[in-house]
C-alpha cells in the first residue's frame, strides 16, 4: 500500500463514524419518501440534542475508565425540577422573575446545580469511599428516579414560562436554539479534551490509572470533577428536555441512558477507558437519530421498531469492530 | 444516650398504642398492585382507591410493579403469603399474571381486577372503562371533528400510541381502528412513543408535521404524551386549532390543554367510578356473597354489571371531555374528589 493510499484509510478510518452518517443519510433519503429535505435534517440536528448532551457527561466517565448509569435518571431531576418550578399549571409553582429574561440563567443554573450535587454524591462514594462506580451510579439510576417520583407524586409540571420556551422554539438558521446549545457544548468539550490538561489527564487516568498517580497527575481530584461534569451536563440535558417538553413527566427522559450508550460506543469510545473523542460522539448521536426519524418516516408496524432500531446499531457497532480489525492489520 | 433510647421507644410505643384502634376497626388489609407510579391515571388511582376502601373499612396497602411483569409476579407471592382480605390486581402483563391471580384464588384470597380486564382466567370481580371501549369513542369523536373540519369522514389522522409492548395501547389501538376501517377516506398513521416518553412523543410528531403536513388531527393514546405534541405543534409555528388533537385518560395536563384551545377531545377514564366500584362491591367480594347482575349507579355513572366467563364484571362508561363540559368535577383530571361517602351494594 502506497503512503498516500495508507494516509486516505488511516482518515477514513479515523473518522469512520461520520462517513457512517452520511451514508446513512443519503441511503434514507433515496429510499425514505419526504426523507431528504431541509425541515428532517433540522429535526434529526434537534432530537440528538438531549442524548447528545447526556452522552458528553456519559463519555468524559467512560474515557476516565468509569461508568456513569444515573445520567438519565439525575437528567429527570432537572427537568422535574425545572418543571416544578417555572410550569404553570399541573404541579408547577408557576415563579415568575423580573425581567422575564432572567428565568433563562436561574432555571438553568438551578438545572445544573441538581445534577451537579448528584453527581458529587456519586463521585465521593466511588473515588473517596472506593465504591464500584457501577453500582454507586446503578442505584443513583434508581434512588434519583425515585425521587422525581416522590417530588412529582407521580404527576406532571405542565406550561413551561415563555421566557424559557423561548428556547425551545425560536431558531437560527433552520436549526432550533436547544440544538444550536448542544453543538455548543459538544465544541467546548472537545477543546476541553483535546487542548487542556484536565482533558489529557482524564484521558490517562482512563488509560492507566496507576501509572498517571506515579506520573503526579491528581487522579482522585480529575476523577470527582469528571463525575460532577458528567452530573451537571445530565442537569443541563434535562433542562433542554423539559424546554422541548414544555414541562415534565415522572417518566420523562426514560430510555435515552441506553442511547447515549449506544452513541458513545458507536461514536469510538472505548468502554475500557482511555480512548475516544467527543466529535466522534456527536456523530453517534446524530447516526442514531439519523435512523429514528427514518423509521418514525417508514410507516413501519409499531412492533418492529424497537428490533429495527436495536438492528441498525448493532449493525454500527460491527461496522466500528472492522474498523478496528483493519486498523490492527495497518499497525 | 440511655435516655434519649428510652424516649424514642416510649414515642414508638405510643405511636402504636394510638394505631392500634385503627387496625381494630378495619374489615381487613387490601393490596393494591399498581403497575406504576409513572403515570398520573395510575398516580391518581392509589389514592382514589386509598379513600373509598376507607369509607368502607377496609386498610389499603400499595405495591408498585414500576411496569416489570416479573416484579409484580414476584410481589403476588408474597402478598399471597401475607393471606391478605383481598388482591385488588392492576396488571402490568394480562397474560402473564394469570397463574398469579389462579394462586391466590386457590389460597383463598379474592382478586379483583382494576382497570385491566383479564379475561383468560376467573376474578372475583372486574372493574373497567373498557380499554377497547375507550378506543371506539376515540373513534367517534375523530368522526366527528373530522366531519367538522373537512366536511365529511376524510382526512389524515396521526395515532401516537405508548409503548408497543404495552397491552393497554395496543386495546386502544384495536378499539379505534376496528371501528375507523368503516371509513376509507381516513388515512391513519400509527407509530408509538417508546416507553410512554413524552418527549418520543414530541418527536413523531415533528417529524410527522414534515412528511405529511395535510395532517388534519393526532390522538395520542396518553395525556401526558400530549404535552410534548403540543410543544412540537407550538415549535411548529401551529396555533391552538390548526391541527386537532385529542387523547385519551382524562388526566389534568389533559383538561388544562382542553382550556387552552390546544387539545380539543380528552376521552376520560372514569378513574373515581371505576375506583368508586371497587370499594362498593368490596364486602361481596371478601365475604365471597353473590354479585347480582343489573345496572348500578356508580358516583351517578350509570353502570352495568354482568356475569361474564371470567367473573363479575362492571363496566363504566367513559365520556369525551370537550372544552363545553372541562370544568365539570365529576372528571378526575379536575382532582375534586367526590365528597358523598360510597356505602357497600347491600
Amino acid at each position: 500500500m502506497t503512503p498516500r493510499n495508507r494516509a486516505m484509510l488511516e482518515f477514513v478510518l479515523d473518522n469512520l463514524v461520520w462517513f457512517m452518517l452520511l451514508a446513512v443519510l443519503i441511503i434514507f433519503s433515496v429510499s425514505v419518501p419526504n426523507y431528504f429535505q431541509v425541515g428532517i435534517f433540522a429535526n434529526i440536528v434537534e432530537q440528538s440534542s438531549f442524548v447528545g448532551v447526556m452522552a458528553i457527561g456519559l463519555a468524559l466517565v467512560i474515557i476516565a475508565g468509569h461508568m456513569d448509569l444515573s445520567v438519565e435518571s439525575v437528567a429527570a431531576l432537572s427537568a422535574m425540577v425545572t418543571g416544578i418550578l417555572f410550569c404553570g399549571a399541573g404541579i408547577g409553582m408557576g415563579i415568575v422573575l423580573d425581567p422575564p429574561w432572567l428565568m433563562i440563567p436561574v432555571s438553568l443554573l438551578i438545572a445544573l446545580a441538581a445534577g451537579a450535587a448528584i453527581g458529587t454524591i456519586n463521585g465521593f462514594l466511588i473515588v473517596k469511599v472506593k465504591m464500584n462506580a457501577f453500582i454507586v451510579t446503578l442505584a443513583a439510576f434508581i434512588w434519583v428516579r425515585g425521587l422525581v417520583v416522590a417530588l412529582s407524586g407521580g404527576r406532571s409540571a405542565q406550561d413551561l414560562a415563555p421566557a424559557i420556551r423561548v428556547i425551545g422554539i425560536q431558531r437560527i438558521g433552520y436549526i432550533p436554539l436547544v440544538a444550536w446549545i448542544a453543538i455548543a457544548c459538544f465544541v467546548i468539550f472537545s477543546l476541553i479534551m483535546a487542548k487542556t490538561p484536565f482533558g489529557r489527564h482524564l484521558l490517562m487516568i482512563g488509560g492507566n490509572q496507576a501509572a498517571a498517580f506515579r506520573a503526579g497527575i491528581k487522579v482522585d481530584k480529575i476523577l470527582i470533577i469528571a463525575f460532577v461534569l458528567a452530573g451537571a451536563i445530565a442537569g443541563l440535558s434535562g433542562w433542554l428536555l423539559a424546554i422541548r417538553t414544555s414541562g415534565a413527566t415522572a417518566n420523562l427522559g426514560v430510555g435515552m441512558l441506553f442511547n447515549a450508550f449506544a452513541a458513545v460506543v458507536i461514536g469510538g469510545v472505548s468502554l475500557k477507558g482511555g480512548v475516544g473523542a467527543l466529535p466522534g460522539v456527536y456523530a453517534g448521536v446524530l447516526l442514531l437519530s439519523a435512523i429514528n426519524t427514518a423509521i418514525n418516516l417508514m410507516g413501519l408496524p409499531p412492533h418492529f421498531t424497537q428490533m429495527i432500531h436495536g438492528g441498525l446499531v448493532l449493525a454500527a457497532v460491527l461496522l466500528d469492530t472492522f474498523k478496528h480489525s483493519i486498523r490492527q492489520k495497518l499497525a | 444516650m440511655k435516655r434519649i433510647l428510652l424516649a424514642i421507644l416510649g414515642a414508638v410505643a405510643v405511636a402504636m398504642a394510638l394505631l392500634s384502634p385503627a387496625f381494630a376497626q378495619s374489615k381487613g388489609k387490601v393490596y393494591y398492585m399498581v403497575p406504576t407510579l409513572l403515570d398520573e391515571f395510575q398516580t391518581g388511582s392509589v389514592s382514589a382507591l386509598e379513600m373509598f376502601m376507607g369509607q368502607v373499612g377496609y386498610e389499603m396497602q400499595t405495591l408498585n410493579a414500576d411496569n416489570k411483569t416479573d416484579v409484580q409476579q414476584s410481589q403476588m407471592n408474597d402478598v399471597i403469603a401475607l393471606k391478605p382480605a383481598a388482591i385488588i390486581l392492576a396488571a402490568v402483563d394480562f397474560n402473564a399474571l394469570k397463574p398469579s391471580i389462579e394462586a391466590a384464588r386457590a389460597a383463598g384470597i379474592p382478586v379483583i381486577q382494576f382497570d385491566r380486564q383479564i379475561t383468560s382466567t376467573a376474578s372475583d370481580f372486574t372493574s373497567v372503562a373498557g380499554t377497547i371501549e375507550i378506543g371506539q369513542v376515540a373513534a367517534e369523536e375523530v368522526q366527528r371533528l373530522l366531519t367538522e373540519k373537512n366536511g365529511a369522514v376524510k382526512g389524515k389522522v396521526l395515532q401516537v400510541l405508548g409503548d408497543p409492548g404495552d397491552p393497554y395501547t395496543l386495546d386502544i389501538q384495536q378499539g379505534f381502528e376496528e371501528v375507523m376501517k368503516d371509513f376509507p377516506d381516513v388515512t391513519i398513521i400509527s407509530l408509538p412513543a417508546m416507553m410512554w416518553e413524552a418527549s418520543n412523543a414530541g418527536t413523531i410528531v415533528s417529524d410527522q408535521l414534515l412528511a405529511n403536513p395535510d395532517i388534519d388531527l393526532i390522538f395520542l393514546h396518553a395525556a401526558h404524551l400530549s404535552v410534548a405534541a403540543v410543544a412540537s405543534l407550538e415549535a411548529a409555528g401551529r396555533q391552538p386549532g390548526d391541527i386537532y388533537v385529542m387523547s385519551s385518560n382524562g388526566a389534568p395536563v389533559g383538561l388544562e390543554l382542553i382550556r387552552k384551545g390546544w387539545l380539543q377531545v380528552e376521552v376520560e377514564q372514569p378513574l373515581y367510578a371505576q375506583a368508586a366500584a371497587v370499594a362498593m362491591f368490596m364486602d361481596k367480594v371478601v365475604n365471597k356473597e353473590e354479585i347480582k347482575p343489573g345496572e348500578y349507579d356508580v358516583l351517578g355513572l350509570k353502570s352495568v354489571v354482568t356475569i361474564e366467563a371470567w367473573g363479575p364484571n362492571i363496566k363504566i362508561p367513559g365520556a369525551a371531555i370537550t372544552k363545553e363540559n372541562v370544568d365539570n368535577p365529576a372528571f378526575w383530571g379536575n382532582l375534586q374528589p367526590p365528597t358523598d361517602q360510597v356505602k357497600p351494594v347491600e
